[in-house]
């Protein structure tokens, strides 16, 4: 530990940095009550993802993740949590069920047993000190890769957006019919709240 | 390699995971019930970059990206459900949307 | 030339029939009834015109090699045998679907095709009117077609089809009016008594099989077993044979069978089935030949039938019971002279009795016909008075039935008798003084059925209930039959004098070689002629003087007369040994083990099936996190078990 040069010890600040938030901000999406916080506590976590995946080598899809996910997916949310209006649900409310303490169980496990078979390999395979090239995560590198050795993962993940596509176009309309029928009986409501008010 | 070994890594994708799964399985909220599937995916990816620095091997790479795109795809069509649900006036809770029942 | 002619007449003969039945039954109801009756008539009739040409095939054949006699080559393979395809093959075991022309089997041909083309014409004035006629007509055809591929048949496998599918038919028809409880029963007891026989005759086709690989004729008449496998094959099909045939001990469905129409009982209960039993004695005599004991026995079933059956008649009231009794008595008559060896004989009297018997059948069939179905002949006093032309064809039929020279019945039951006195042993005179009693006997029944039903004033029954069909006696279909099978009986017995004139033995001999020791002197014949006649007469005095004059009583006898009328108690002690124990033996199954073992297993199941169903619903709550949780707790314990594994 003592022999680290400055380098590794800037990585290593780095790392703790990012670790740190990227699991807080973690907790954070899971524990707001308000989903409008926990999107933006999705942010974080994605942003210390993007530092660690530059640690990494892989440059493309530190980007790409900023890029699909800080810049798409989670604008995507953001909307839709701002048409849907305010809802607050705290986290544990209903009370210890069983239902939450198997949750903490099984998570729990998983975590565990995930750790336990990380921490059995880390003498062994996971020990050697790998080195890669310069090229390795370029974007370059990662184009030539995905579209020479990994072409069918390429054509089928993009008709699995194509399909989400149409999927999602579909979910959203050819309810209008409904939205008619379904506003009339809420119009009645507030009436009668603003009644019961009076 | 620079840094903590790839074992750090992969602990802390598995904390990320961890962490999401228990946001899957206590929260009642769909949205929030995604966003913590969002979490669960990224730990796998962090998982996958972390390995292939390791081998050497761009397939896990290819692999993160590919699952990037997955999770957007799923994430549209679970925002298209929500958006539907609120139209219909439907209460936004996952205990009380149980009718599709086996 | 004479070859094709045969083969091509067998075909046909075999194939018209069957086409009949298709053709009927495919076309079904989109017919008028009376269609359905002419076209089987009609198929009939070309049957009887193939057999007819296949007769005139073998007769030239037969007139080329008539020489054989005293040329060192074997005459017993005169008969062409024509097979259609090889059927059943299983290593060196073939069987082909073959038919056989042969002198017997023309003759056999002959006589069923004929007398069933006659009862089938007869059938349409007799059914008409019936609401499901196509259906009688197409089993009727399809019986022709069944009897004549037995009769055909080129080796052991396709005579026993056609055995069992005569006993389908009859199944079939005795029980065609299956609304009739008392019908369904009698076909049942049929085929199940008829299945019997049909065993005994397979375990005797195995033994032949076991030692031979083949079924074929000349193969398996040809071989020669140790005695104790000749006794057991000669024993199934003599038992098969007693089954068909009605003989006892297996004779207890025939009178039974007579709840079928009055045609069934004269073409399969008296013309041709039940003669089939005498066929196969002639036609496998190598077999019996070589178990000479057996045969010997199967004369002795027939002497004791004809005895014992010709007493039960003197009891029956039923005009068709009479017949039925009758029937079984002159098939004992037909198994002696097989059994002791004189098959011409007993063929002779096969082809006389299917004429006289068909004959009365229908005869009494056109007397019930006119009087309201009714059959008690006690009721049908004097109606011969009503139906002249019905008695004097009943009387021709009688005549002939009783052995009265000139008729056809006197030619072909004397050189049967006559055969029993040529045997010479102890065993040959028992035989030859049953044969002789028979005789008297035949003479009782039946003139006490003639006097008490024909002559004499109608009785009021009669007259209440008779009524022409269009000013005659009977349909124009019915009377015809009756009539040229009444000219027939009258002199069908011309074709054969054994003593000096016999060209049906002759005819036969390729096929079917009279024994030696059962050709009778011509002193034997004439002597036994003679006492025949006398207790023919003798039994039709003692009729007259009982029944028609009243001279002398009925004798009284409480126990005897109930011993008669109880049939021998025959069909209590088969309900004693068979019908009772399996009856106790199904209810006490039924109870035991299929209500609570079988039936309750299966609510069981079912039971158990939606408890289960109900227990596991209670995992689709609906709920998403109940699902993800057994997802994520599933997971990790798949984790686990890899980790322990590694």
């Amino acid at each position: 530990m003592l022999a680290v040069s400055a380098g590794d010890a800037l990585v290593w600040a780095v790392w703790v940095i990012a670790a740190f938030s990227c699991l807080g901000a973690g907790v954070a999406v899971v524990s707001f009550a308000n989903p409008f916080y926990s999107a933006l506590a999705l942010i974080g976590n994605l942003a210390s993802l993007a530092v660690m995946y530059l640690l990494l080598n892989a440059e493309f899809v530190a980007a790409a993740q900023v890029l699909v996910y800080a810049g798409a997916v989670v604008v995507m949310f953001l909307f839709v949590i701002a048409y849907v209006g305010p809802r607050r649900e705290p986290p544990w409310s209903g009370g210890p069920s069983w239902q939450t303490v198997g949750a903490v169980g099984a998570a729990g496990a998983l975590l565990v047993e995930i750790v336990v078979a990380v921490g059995l390999q880390a003498t062994g395979s996971l020990a050697h000190d790998g080195r890669v090239g310069a090229a390795f995560g370029t974007p370059a590198w990662v184009g030539r890769v995905f579209l020479v050795d990994h072409l069918l993962a390429f054509e089928i993940t993009s008709i699995v957006l194509l399909v989400a596509a149409v999927g999602g176009v579909i979910l959203g309309s050819h309810t209008r019919r409904l939205d008619a029928a379904a506003a009339q009986p809420a119009r009645r409501e507030p009436q009668r709240g603003v009644e019961a008010v009076r | 390699m620079l840094g903590p070994g790839v074992a750090w890594y992969v602990a802390v994708a598995a904390c990320l995971f961890g962490v999401g799964a228990l946001g899957v399985l206590v929260r009642r909220n769909p949205l929030i019930v995604l966003l913590s599937l969002e979490l669960m995916l990224n730990g796998g990816n962090l998982a996958l970059i972390a390995l292939s620095r390791h081998w050497h091997n761009g397939a896990g790479q290819i692999f993160a990206l590919a699952v990037m795109a997955v999770a957007a795809s799923e994430v549209c069509v679970g925002l298209g459900l929500v958006v539907a649900l609120n139209r219909r006036r439907l209460s936004l809770d996952v205990d009380t949307l149980s009718e599709l029942r086996g | 030339m004479s070859g094709t002619a045969m083969t091509a007449g067998a075909w046909l003969c075999l194939l018209a029939p069957l086409a009949a039945t298709v053709l009927i039954a495919l076309v079904g109801t989109r017919i008028p009834r009376v269609a359905a009756g002419w076209l089987s008539t009609l198929s009939t009739f070309v049957a009887f015109g193939g057999a007819v040409w296949a007769f005139l095939g073998v007769h030239s054949q037969h007139r080329i090699a008539h020489g054989c006699l005293l040329s060192t080559t074997s005459c017993t393979d005169r008969g062409e045998l024509t097979t259609a395809w090889t059927w059943l093959q299983a290593g060196s075991f073939h069987v082909g679907l073959q038919l056989l022309v042969d002198p017997l089997s023309s003759v056999m041909m002959l006589i069923v095709s004929g007398v069933s083309a006659l009862i089938i014409l007869y059938s349409i004035g007799y059914m008409d009117g019936d609401d499901e006629e196509r259906r009688y007509f197409a089993y009727m055809s399809f019986f022709v077609f069944s009897m004549l591929l037995l009769v055909e048949g080129g080796n052991l496998l396709m005579l026993l089809i056609g055995w069992g599918l005569v006993g389908l038919s009859s199944y079939l028809l005795i029980g065609f009016w299956h609304e009739r409880p008392s019908a369904v029963a009698a076909a049942k007891k049929a085929f199940v008594m008829n299945a019997f026989g049909d065993a005994t005759m397979a375990l005797a086709f195995f033994v032949l099989i076991a030692h031979t690989h083949s079924l074929a004729f000349a193969t398996d008449f040809g071989v020669h077993l140790s005695p104790a496998a000749q006794n057991l094959v000669a024993l199934g099909l003599l038992g098969g044979a007693v089954a068909k045939s009605a003989q006892i001990p297996l004779q207890t469905w025939l009178p039974d069978a007579m709840e079928g129409p009055t045609p069934v009982s004269a073409l399969i209960h008296a013309a041709t089935m039940v003669t089939a039993g005498v066929y196969l004695i002639a036609r496998a005599h190598p077999l019996f030949e070589q178990a000479r004991t057996v045969e010997l026995v199967a004369a002795g079933t027939g002497a004791l039938t004809l005895l014992v059956t010709g007493l039960i008649a003197l009891v029956q009231t039923d005009i068709k019971r009479v017949i039925a009794y009758s029937t079984m008595s002159q098939i004992g008559y037909m198994f002696l002279g097989a059994g002791m060896g004189a098959y011409a004989s007993g063929i002779f009297h096969l082809l006389t009795h299917a004429f006289f018997k068909a004959l009365l059948f229908m005869a009494a069939g056109l007397a019930i016909h006119a009087v309201a179905a009714e059959q008690d002949i006690r009721k049908l006093r004097g109606v011969g008075r009503l139906m002249p032309y019905t008695k004097w064809c009943f009387l021709a039929g009688a005549l002939a039935l009783v052995g009265i020279p000139p008729f056809s019945g006197f030619f072909s039951k004397d050189s049967i008798i006559a055969s029993a006195a040529a045997l010479g042993t102890w065993y040959g005179w028992v035989l030859w003084v049953c044969g002789v009693t028979g005789a008297f006997l035949t003479g009782l029944y039946t003139f006490r059925l003639w006097f008490l039903v024909f002559p004499g004033e109608p009785s009021p029954f009669v007259r209440e209930h008779f009524h022409r069909h269009h000013g005659r006696e009977g349909a124009l279909t019915m009377l015809v039959p009756v009539g040229v099978l009444a000219v027939l009986a009258t002199g069908g017995g011309w074709l054969q004098w054994s003593a000096g004139w016999h060209p049906l033995t002759d005819w036969l001999e390729p096929a079917a070689q009279t024994l030696a020791v059962a050709a009778p002197t011509n002193t034997q014949e004439y002597f036994t002629s003679a006492a025949t006649v006398l207790a023919g007469v003798a039994g039709i005095a003692v009729a007259w003087a009982v029944y028609a004059e009243r001279r002398l009583p009925i004798p009284a006898a409480p126990a005897w007369r109930r011993l008669l009328e109880q049939k021998f108690y025959f069909d209590a002690l088969y309900d004693r040994l068979f019908y009772a124990p399996a009856a106790a033996l199904a209810a006490s199954l039924r109870r035991e083990f299929e209500e609570p073992v079988v039936l309750q297993t299966g609510t069981d199941i079912g039971d158990t099936t939606l408890e289960t169903g109900g227990v596991v619903r209670r995992l689709q709550t609906g709920l998403l996190r109940t699902y993800v949780l057994l997802l994520a707790a599933g997971a990790a314990v798949v984790v686990l078990a890899f980790l322990i594994a590694r």
